[in-house]
């Protein structure tokens, strides 16, 4: 038998009631139960970072938070960025331009960690979004032109 | 990530968490961050009935300064520890640490109570805590003792916690005047467990070495604090440190995919001396 908990996690502004497993992680939840799919299971260790969500409005690895742990919070996915017409966010406009994604698998993580990065508003040089992206990888090494649309969306903001 | 099923517990208070612990007995893990937990849950090298939630309990995630000492809550995260301005100002190895651990994924959820009490011997708090000679406060929820962090980590994940206990805060004493400190890691891709590491405090008078605390991580099953070298620096002046630090005794490097053992040895006395050098500069009278 698997113990079952009941859990209300705000997903993307909507309110989503559903008991699930208590091992779920929260990832595992937002995909099987909220059928969310837009968060990725990489790596299962929190290094690839394919599954960042904002937890309250900070990045964490959703393989490595329990549902249960997450009971009550808001999170966001890189579905949530869409406009309330579903036009594309500003972030996801500037990696559609600059080709940001090739096979796309991480890039609903790489979303999420720069926007969590571009919050404070601070206009960063390449090098620093570089390494503020490290903990999130891109196994087609298409790294140059996430880097070009988190700098295109930086300077898009500041306008 | 097709994970056994276990059961989950909210623990109201620490003591509420140690009461579970002893009720469920060995099956139980406890969770904070879940930063070291579930990535071996994951994996499915750790495989709990039970797990007991310490994240909501109330309190312990605060830095408190008295009489010399900060005092850290075992629930601080990394990422609050690297920001903190008491930390900065008090004891900056703590901040610097803080931020070289993981990604800022991890250091969001990761809490200093886990890194100690997971022990891996190339975590970074571990091993700046050996370094300055910090004490744990421990609690089975009915009462506390003190562990000095270099009896605390015992081996490779293990440490002197019973079964009921956990960690409920870390003393360490500020940054005296006249002393510099270093904190110097190397891994194969940022955000890696470090291949070594090493922390280094020093008081400098009259142009010379009079007291030095040495610590590596990485290179043993646990910290190390390094007396023999500590004790051939005393006197030493800044350009005869490389001379002093010999090859580096009491350590016991692994082989594994990341490095060879002595690969390791010899960063090892590398990061020692670059961490003596940089210690020295910081220090208010420089060598």
């Amino acid at each position: 038998m698997t113990p079952e908990v009941p859990l209300t996690i705000t997903v993307n502004g909507r309110e989503v009631s559903a008991a699930a497993g208590a091992h779920l992680s929260l990832l595992r939840w937002l995909r099987d139960v909220a059928g969310v799919t837009d968060p990725k299971y990489g790596c299962g260790e929190g290094i690839c970072g394919a599954c960042t969500v904002l937890l309250d409005g900070q990045p964490v690895s959703a393989c490595l938070v329990l549902a249960a742990q997450a009971d009550g919070a808001a999170v966001t996915t890189a579905s949530g960025l869409l406009g309330a017409d579903g036009s594309l966010g500003p972030l996801q406009r500037a990696f559609h331009e600059k080709h940001a994604a090739q096979c796309g698998f991480c890039t609903p993580g790489m979303l999420m960690a720069a926007t969590a990065m571009l919050a404070d508003r601070r206009l960063r040089s390449r090098r620093e979004i570089r390494n503020e992206l490290h903990g999130n990888l891109c196994r087609c090494t298409g790294y140059g032109p996430i880097v070009d649309a988190v700098e295109m969306a930086q300077e898009e903001a500041g306008r | 990530m097709f994970t056994r099923p276990f059961q989950f517990e909210r623990a109201e208070s620490l003591a509420g968490a140690c009461e579970l612990l002893r009720a469920h007995g060995e099956g139980a893990k406890v969770i904070a961050g879940g930063q070291s937990l579930l990535p071996l849950v994951n994996l499915g090298l750790a495989q709990p009935d039970v797990i007991i939630d310490i994240s909501r309990v109330a309190g312990g995630r605060d830095i408190r300064a008295d009489d010399g000492y900060l005092t850290i809550g075992a629930l601080m995260t990394h990422a609050r520890l690297a920001a903190d301005p008491l930390a900065a100002s008090g004891q900056p190895l703590l901040g610097v640490a803080a931020a070289k651990i993981g990604n800022p994924r991890v250091r969001n959820r990761g809490t200093l109570g886990g890194s100690l009490a997971h022990s891996d011997p190339a975590a970074e708090l571990p091993l700046v805590m050996v370094a300055l000679g910090a004490t744990y406060e421990i609690t089975d929820g009915r009462g506390s003792r003190e562990v000095k962090a270099g009896e605390f980590h015992l081996g490779f994940l293990t440490t002197q916690l019973a079964e009921d206990e956990l960690v409920v805060a870390a003393r360490v004493p500020t940054l005296g005047p006249g002393w510099g400190w270093s904190f110097q890691e190397v891994s194969r891709r940022e955000g890696d467990f470090a291949l070594a590491s090493a922390a280094v405090l020093v008081r400098i008078a009259g142009g010379v070495i009079v007291e030095s605390r040495v610590a590596v991580g990485g290179v043993s099953d646990r910290p190390v604090r390094l007396a023999d070298v500590e004790i051939v620096l005393s006197g030493a002046a800044a350009g005869q440190i490389g001379d002093r630090v010999g090859p580096i005794r009491g350590i016991s490097p692994i082989s594994d995919t990341g490095a060879s053992a002595s690969y390791r040895a010899h960063l090892c006395r590398v990061l020692v001396t670059r961490a003596l050098a940089e210690a020295s500069s910081r220090s208010g009278e420089a060598a």
